[in-house]
């Protein structure tokens, strides 16, 4: 509740923030055409619309593990999931809309993002009377998921050079709109008269159902723009830490096909490492042949 | 442009406030999915009867393969209301064969089983924690299925001296309060498949005793060469009416008095299986189960198990039966109890086989499906089903 809170105050502020500027462009619309000497103060504003493209690294945080598979004489941590930690790579797109003040910019970049995340657990079956008669399942499961994020972001220019590094805070929204999830099951088999590796054919659903609609989390990075005529290029590196539960209760158990061979979704939320390039352009104060001015 | 900002901070705080990232107990235990596993290669557990508890728990009554016996042997489990396993216990293989209903009387539970060596019947009396069993003897052999009735129990057996089909009432002591006996016919032949029934590994009869509401009572099981569904007021000495088989290879597969000569039913015939949801039966005469007829249902494995409850779903009275597919799914099928109209169906799982022991409606007015699941293909294991009262209003509408 104390993040949640945090979080509520952070939005505010932004809210805040924007409100400020509007009222400081309204004040000043009248004369900013008629002075040139306050040309200054309108290159320190500007409007910055452009697209983004990368790749996106996750890891998920366990809240509470689930499993449709009971023990009922073995410790469930030996079929404990274990989870990969960003080493799938996903894809993302978004749309930047940034106002810049005074070094300051305010952002928001909606993304269509696809993400990327796998776990593998393991049965043992053995026989107490003949050790040699055993039968070992390997499960790996792969989710992948597409969302529609928001983040909203406040940025911060460290230098007013033509290669700008900058700082970034702020918090994100996530919508789900479709997942899938993929289930490998391998395993060795000694019970059979020799030493026979399987692997079945995958299992493969949709999986949109297993997940909660939406989340949200706290999401800070750096990056770099480097102006280059009227439009800048930009690098940008954010990390999204999830805030909430990405799953859904309700529907934890709701895809049979899962659940009958022991998948269940984890309580967690998700951290992802969001790596985007792209160039953004100019909306106001353009010069002749569409310069900006500040430049 | 401010504007816009705007609003996506609004979302944005909308986002945030109506997001929860708290695990919630109660939908945890509204639905679930259970496969209780064991890591010991030959240990076997096929489930017969659960019993939700005071706690909202669960327990469940199991048969286990005793490597020493040619009987099954009896496996108890007890897990809480999430399907979160609680205890486990593994009865003296002395102990065999036990047989549905697994029945609540009060705070105790009660099953009826048999000794290994003397094939005497004994009542089982469990506490609600597993941590009490009590066994009572029943002056009877050879337990084919109990029941409640009252505050008593009816309890179907089998004389193998005087090869009579018998139904008892029986006390929660294990006293014997009355009994009748019917001859299953003369001859070695007619004793095999009753026979097989009880030694593992052979053919599962769908063996079951009851009462109508305050009428008569009744057993599933042999009589005069055929399997039969046998009326008895216990005092005429033959069965007041029957409904009669085919030898072993057709008869009633499942019972359940809805009122009077009302029955949901289900019949199996040389493989065939029907659905009679609304049947009507005479305790008085002798008929046929053949020509019941029925709703036939090809997708049913040869013979199939069905079990069949009463539910009250979104204020409707519906009939549940449950049986195993052919493509090894448990399926539930719903129908009106008023007018025997077929509602709806449902599958349960996929992947491993799958076949129905029973089915309770919850106390929070969900429903719980226990089975049988083969872990890894070959491993049958106990496994459980909640669906929620929720999913089962979206199923009927």
């Amino acid at each position: 509740m104390k993040r949640l809170l945090l979080s509520v105050i952070i939005c505010v502020l932004f809210v805040s923030f924007a409100d400020a500027q509007s009222k400081k462009k309204k004040k000043g619309s009248t004369s900013y055409n008629i002075k040139a000497k306050e040309e200054q103060k309108f290159l320190e504003k500007q409007w910055w619309l452009g697209l983004k493209v990368g790749t996106n690294l996750t890891s998920a945080t366990i809240k509470t593990p689930y499993s449709s598979v009971v023990p009922t004489n073995y410790d469930p941590s030996f079929g404990k999931k274990k989870y990969g930690s960003f080493n799938k790579l996903g894809s993302q797109v978004a749309f930047e809309v940034s106002f810049y003040f005074k070094k300051f910019a305010i952002s928001i970049q909606p993304t269509y993002q696809h993400s990327r995340l796998m776990y593998t657990n393991q049965y043992l079956w053995s026989d107490e009377e003949d050790g040699t008669n055993t039968l070992m399942l390997n499960y790996e499961q792969e989710l992948k998921m597409d969302y529609a994020v928001i983040p909203l972001l406040i940025k911060f220019d460290l230098t007013e050079t033509k290669l700008r590094p900058y700082v970034q805070a702020g918090g994100f929204g996530a919508f789900m709109i479709s997942a899938d999830k993929s289930l490998k099951i391998s395993g060795v088999d000694n019970a059979s008269g020799g030493v026979n590796n399987f692997t079945n054919e995958p299992i493969n659903v949709v999986a949109t159902n297993l997940y909660a609609g939406h989340y949200w989390g706290l999401a800070g990075g750096a990056g770099v723009n480097y102006f280059q005529g009227n439009v800048k290029f930009n690098l940008d590196i954010l990390y999204q830490y999830g805030m909430t539960n990405v799953s859904s209760p309700e529907n934890r158990y709701s895809n049979g096909m899962l659940a009958s061979v022991g998948d269940a979704q984890d309580d967690m939320t998700l951290n992802n490492i969001v790596i985007s390039v792209g160039c953004l352009f100019p909306l106001r104060f353009l010069g002749s042949g569409f310069k900006s001015v500040d430049k | 442009m401010i504007r816009f900002f705007q609003f996506i901070s609004l979302v944005v705080v909308f986002v945030m406030v109506s997001c929860s990232d708290d695990t919630n107990p109660r939908l945890d235990e509204q639905s679930f999915t259970k496969l209780y596993d064991n890591n010991k290669f030959n240990s076997s557990y096929t489930p017969i009867d659960i019993k939700q508890t005071a706690d909202k728990g669960y327990i469940i009554v199991a048969s286990r393969v005793l490597k020493e016996s040619n009987y099954r042997g009896i496996y108890l489990m007890k897990v809480d209301s999430k399907g979160n396993f609680i205890k486990e216990v593994e009865v003296d293989p002395m102990y065999v064969n036990p047989v549905a209903k697994f029945m609540g009387l009060q705070d105790e539970f009660y099953f009826f089983c048999m000794m290994e060596l003397s094939q005497a019947t004994q009542l089982v009396k469990i506490s609600s924690d597993l941590e009490s069993i009590e066994f009572s003897e029943v002056g009877k052999r050879y337990p084919f299925a109990g029941n409640m009735d009252g505050n008593s129990f009816v309890l179907s057996t089998y004389d193998d001296f005087n090869k009579l089909s018998e139904i008892s009432l029986v006390n929660s002591s294990g006293g014997i309060l009355a009994t009748k006996s019917f001859s299953i016919g003369v001859g070695e032949d007619i004793e095999e498949p009753i026979i097989n029934h009880f030694i593992k590994g052979g053919t599962q009869l769908p063996f079951s005793v009851g009462r109508i509401p305050g009428g008569a009572y009744y057993f599933n099981g042999f009589y005069n060469y055929t399997f039969s569904l046998v009326f008895t007021d216990f005092v005429a000495e033959d069965p007041t009416g029957v409904v009669q088989g085919q030898q072993e290879g057709g008869g009633l597969s499942a019972i359940m008095p809805i009122a009077a000569n009302k029955f949901a039913a289900a019949r199996f015939n040389f493989g065939d299986n029907f659905i009679i949801p609304n049947a009507t039966l005479s305790s008085s005469s002798i008929t046929s189960s053949v020509n019941l007829g029925g709703n036939t249902f090809p997708e049913l494995v040869p013979n199939a198990h069905v079990r069949i409850i009463h539910a009250s779903i979104n204020s409707k009275n519906i009939l549940i039966y449950a049986s195993d597919t052919k493509s090894s799914q448990i399926g539930l099928y719903f129908y009106d109890e008023s007018t025997g109209a077929f509602i709806a169906s449902e599958y349960l799982g996929f992947s491993n086989p799958f076949e129905i022991a029973s089915l309770i409606q919850t106390e929070d007015e969900g429903l719980v499906v226990c089975g049988t699941t083969n872990m890894a293909g070959r491993f049958p294991r106990p496994t459980l089903f909640k669906l929620s009262k929720e999913k089962l209003k979206a199923i009927i509408n």
